[in-house]
C-alpha cells in the first residue's frame, strides 16, 4: 500500500515540454518545460507579469477563447497531447478544472452553481444532483455554513465563501486536475487559510496546480514549486529545495525578496 | 497652480478661506442648477399627465372602452383599437424578440471582434434612424402590393419588425457585452460548450437589461402610426372586430386617433381623441408595469434574485 501511493505521487500527470506562449506578437512564454505531478501540489510563483498565470491558462486550453493568443509545444496530460488534432477542449476542460483569482460565482443559487457542471454534462436526475451538491461543498468545506441556504443567491455569500463555492463548483465535475490561478489573493487572511487547508486536502484526489504571488503560501501547500520569471521558467524543484537551497542567482534573489 | 499663490498651511478646520468658499459656492450652484433640470422634467411629466386625466377621464366610460367604432355618428366606441393594438404588438415581438436576440447573440458572443462585427453595429445603428413613414411605404410595396396581402395585422407586424430590429438587437448586444467575462470562463472552464455558457449563464443574466429594451420598443409600437396606416390599414377587420386572422385589417388605437383627428367625419372628434390618448397611456402602463413584473420574476428565477 504505502508503495503504490508513493508510486502515484511519482506519476507524471501533466508534462509541458518546449511551451511557448504569444499575444499578438508578444512572447509571455518562451520554451516552458514543466512536470506536474499526480496527487501533488505544484506552486508557480514569480513576479507580476513574469507569465505564471499564462502558462496555467494553457493547461486547459483557456487560450482559446482569447483573440489573437496562440500556443506552440507540447502538453501532454496522462501522455496524450491536449493540443493534438483530435482533442476537444470541452474535455479537456471537464478533466482539467479551473479556479479563478477572483470568486466568480454565477448569479444563480448555490445549489445550481455547484450542480452547473454536472447538468452540462448530461446529469439530471435530481436526487444524483442533490447528492453531488453536497459531496461537492463537503469536500470544499462549505456545507455546514450553506447548508439552509441552498436555494439563496450565490451572490449573497462572503468573499471566501464564494471562492470556496467556485472550488466545489469545480470538484462537482469530478476533474482529474485542478489549475487555481492565485486563488486567494482576492480573501482576507482566514478565508486564505481555510482554502489553504483545502488544497492539503485535496490533493489526496486530485493534482492541484496553483499560480500564487505569495511565496509563504508556495511554501505552506505545495510539494514542488517552479520559478517563473521574463516568461521563462528558471528553476523547478521540489518546494522544500527552493526554497532553502536554490540552484539559481535569480531563483535565490527572488526567495530572498531582492526583486518582485 | 503656482505655489506662490497657493494658501498656506493652516491648523484651521474651518473653511473660511475665499478658495474654499469659492468652491464650495459653486457646488451649491451646481446642486440648485441640477435639481431645478431634474425637477422641470419630472414636473412637466406629471402635467402633462394630469392634463391628459382632465381630457380624457369624463369619456372612459365601458361603452368607450369596450364599443365598436362608428363611422359617421357620435358615440363610437375604442374596444376594437385596444384589442388591434395589442394583437399588433405581439405579433411584432413575436417576430422581432426571437430574431434580434439570435442576431445580438451571434454578434456578442460568436463574431470575432473586428471590421465585420463593427460594419454590422454601424448598419444596424443606421437602419434604426430610418423614418418611419419611409418604413411605412416599403411595406405598402412589399406587404400590400408584392405578397397582395392588402391591409393585414401581419403586415403591419413584419414592418414594425422591420423599423424595431436594429434597435433591439443593438440593445441585446449591449445586455450581453455588459455580462461579465468571468461568467464565461467559469462556465467554458469547466467544460460548457460556448453555446451551453449562451443558454444557460449569459442569457440569464442579460434578462434585465433585455426586459428594459422590449419595453421601449413596446411603448414605441403601440404609439406607432405611419408605419400602419399603410400596412394594417385605417379600419377593423369587416369579418370580426377581434379578429385572429392576421392576414385581417387591423387598426390600432394610435392609427384611430391619427385618424380620427384628420379624415373622419365623426361629430364627437375631440371625446375619441381625448379618451383615445389617454386609454393609450394607460396601456403603456400596464404593460411596462406588466413587462417589468415579468422580467424580474424570471431574472428571479434563474438567477436566485431580482435584478
Amino acid at each position: 500500500m504505502i508503495e503504490t501511493a508513493a508510486q502515484v505521487a511519482t506519476d507524471e500527470k501533466i508534462v509541458a515540454t518546449d511551451v511557448n506562449i504569444y499575444y499578438g506578437a508578444f512572447h509571455a512564454i518562451k520554451g516552458a518545460n514543466l512536470k506536474m505531478m499526480e496527487n501533488s501540489v505544484t506552486a508557480l510563483i514569480g513576479p507580476s507579469g513574469c507569465g505564471k498565470s499564462t502558462f496555467l491558462r494553457s493547461l486547459n486550453r483557456m487560450h482559446d477563447l482569447t483573440p489573437g493568443a496562440r500556443v506552440t509545444g507540447n502538453i501532454l496530460l496522462d501522455g496524450t497531447d491536449i493540443y493534438g488534432a483530435d482533442s476537444d477542449p470541452v474535455v479537456i476542460r471537464h478533466r482539467v478544472g479551473m479556479v479563478f483569482q477572483r470568486p466568480n460565482p454565477f448569479p444563480k443559487t448555490i445549489f445550481e452553481n455547484v450542480v452547473y457542471g454536472p447538468k452540462i454534462h448530461g446529469e439530471s436526475n435530481p436526487a444524483r444532483l442533490r447528492e453531488i451538491c453536497e459531496r461537492s461543498l463537503r469536500q470544499a468545506a462549505l456545507w455546514e455554513e450553506v447548508k439552509d441556504r441552498l436555494d439563496r443567491s450565490a451572490l449573497d455569500l462572503s468573499g471566501g465563501q464564494q471562492q470556496r463555492l467556485c472550488i466545489a463548483r469545480v470538484l462537482a465535475v469530478n476533474p482529474e486536475v485542478i489549475l487555481m490561478d492565485e486563488p486567494a489573493s482576492a480573501l482576507d487572511p482566514i478565508a486564505t487559510s481555510k482554502i489553504e487547508d483545502l488544497i492539503g486536502d485535496l490533493k489526496s484526489d486530485y493534482t492541484v496546480v496553483i499560480v500564487t504571488h505569495s511565496m509563504q503560501q508556495a511554501a505552506r501547500i505545495s510539494d514542488r514549486t517552479a520559478f517563473f520569471h521574463l516568461g521563462e521558467i528558471v528553476e523547478v524543484g521540489t518546494t522544500n529545495q527552493i526554497f532553502t537551497k536554490p540552484r539559481e542567482k535569480r531563483t535565490e534573489d527572488y526567495i530572498t525578496g531582492r526583486f518582485g | 497652480m503656482d505655489v506662490a499663490t497657493m494658501e498656506p498651511r493652516t491648523t484651521s478646520l474651518v473653511g473660511a478661506s475665499t478658495s474654499v468658499r469659492a468652491r464650495k459656492l459653486a457646488d451649491q450652484i451646481a446642486t440648485v442648477v441640477l435639481w431645478i433640470m431634474a425637477s422641470s422634467i419630472i414636473l412637466l411629466l406629471a402635467l402633462f399627465i394630469v392634463y391628459m386625466f382632465y381630457l380624457g377621464a369624463r369619456y372612459l366610460t365601458p361603452s368607450f372602452i369596450f364599443g365598436m367604432p362608428a363611422e359617421t355618428s357620435a358615440g363610437g366606441g375604442v374596444g376594437p383599437e385596444i384589442y388591434n393594438s395589442f394583437y399588433i404588438l405581439i405579433l411584432t415581438l413575436i417576430f422581432t424578440v426571437p430574431i434580434s436576440t439570435a442576431a445580438g447573440v451571434y454578434l456578442q458572443e460568436y463574431a470575432p471582434p473586428g471590421r465585420f462585427r463593427e460594419l454590422v453595429v454601424f448598419s444596424a445603428e443606421s437602419l434604426a434612424t430610418i423614418p418611419s413613414i419611409v418604413m411605412g411605404l416599403f411595406g405598402l410595396l412589399v406587404f400590400v402590393y408584392l405578397f397582395k396581402w392588402q391591409f393585414s395585422a401581419i403586415g403591419g407586424a413584419l414592418t414594425l419588425t422591420l423599423l424595431n430590429l436594429p434597435a433591439l438587437m443593438r440593445v441585446t448586444q449591449e445586455a450581453l457585452k455588459s455580462v461579465p467575462d468571468t461568467y464565461r470562463e467559469a462556465s467554458m472552464g469547466m467544460g460548457a460548450t460556448r453555446w451551453q455558457t449562451v443558454l444557460n449563464v449569459v442569457l440569464p443574466s442579460a434578462i434585465g437589461r433585455m426586459t428594459t429594451g422590449i419595453v421601449l420598443i413596446a411603448g414605441r409600437i403601440f404609439g406607432e402610426t405611419a408605419a400602419l396606416i399603410f400596412t394594417a390599414g385605417l379600419s377593423v377587420s369587416e369579418n370580426d372586430p377581434y379578429d385572429l386572422n392576421p392576414f385581417h385589417t387591423a387598426e390600432t388605437l394610435a392609427v384611430h386617433l391619427w385618424y380620427t383627428h384628420t379624415e373622419s367625419i365623426v361629430p364627437d372628434v375631440d371625446r375619441i381623441g381625448n379618451g383615445s390618448a389617454l386609454v393609450l397611456l394607460i396601456m403603456v402602463f400596464v404593460f411596462n408595469i406588466a413587462a417589468r413584473v415579468g422580467g424580474r420574476a424570471l431574472s428571479k428565477r434563474l438567477t436566485g434574485r431580482p435584478t
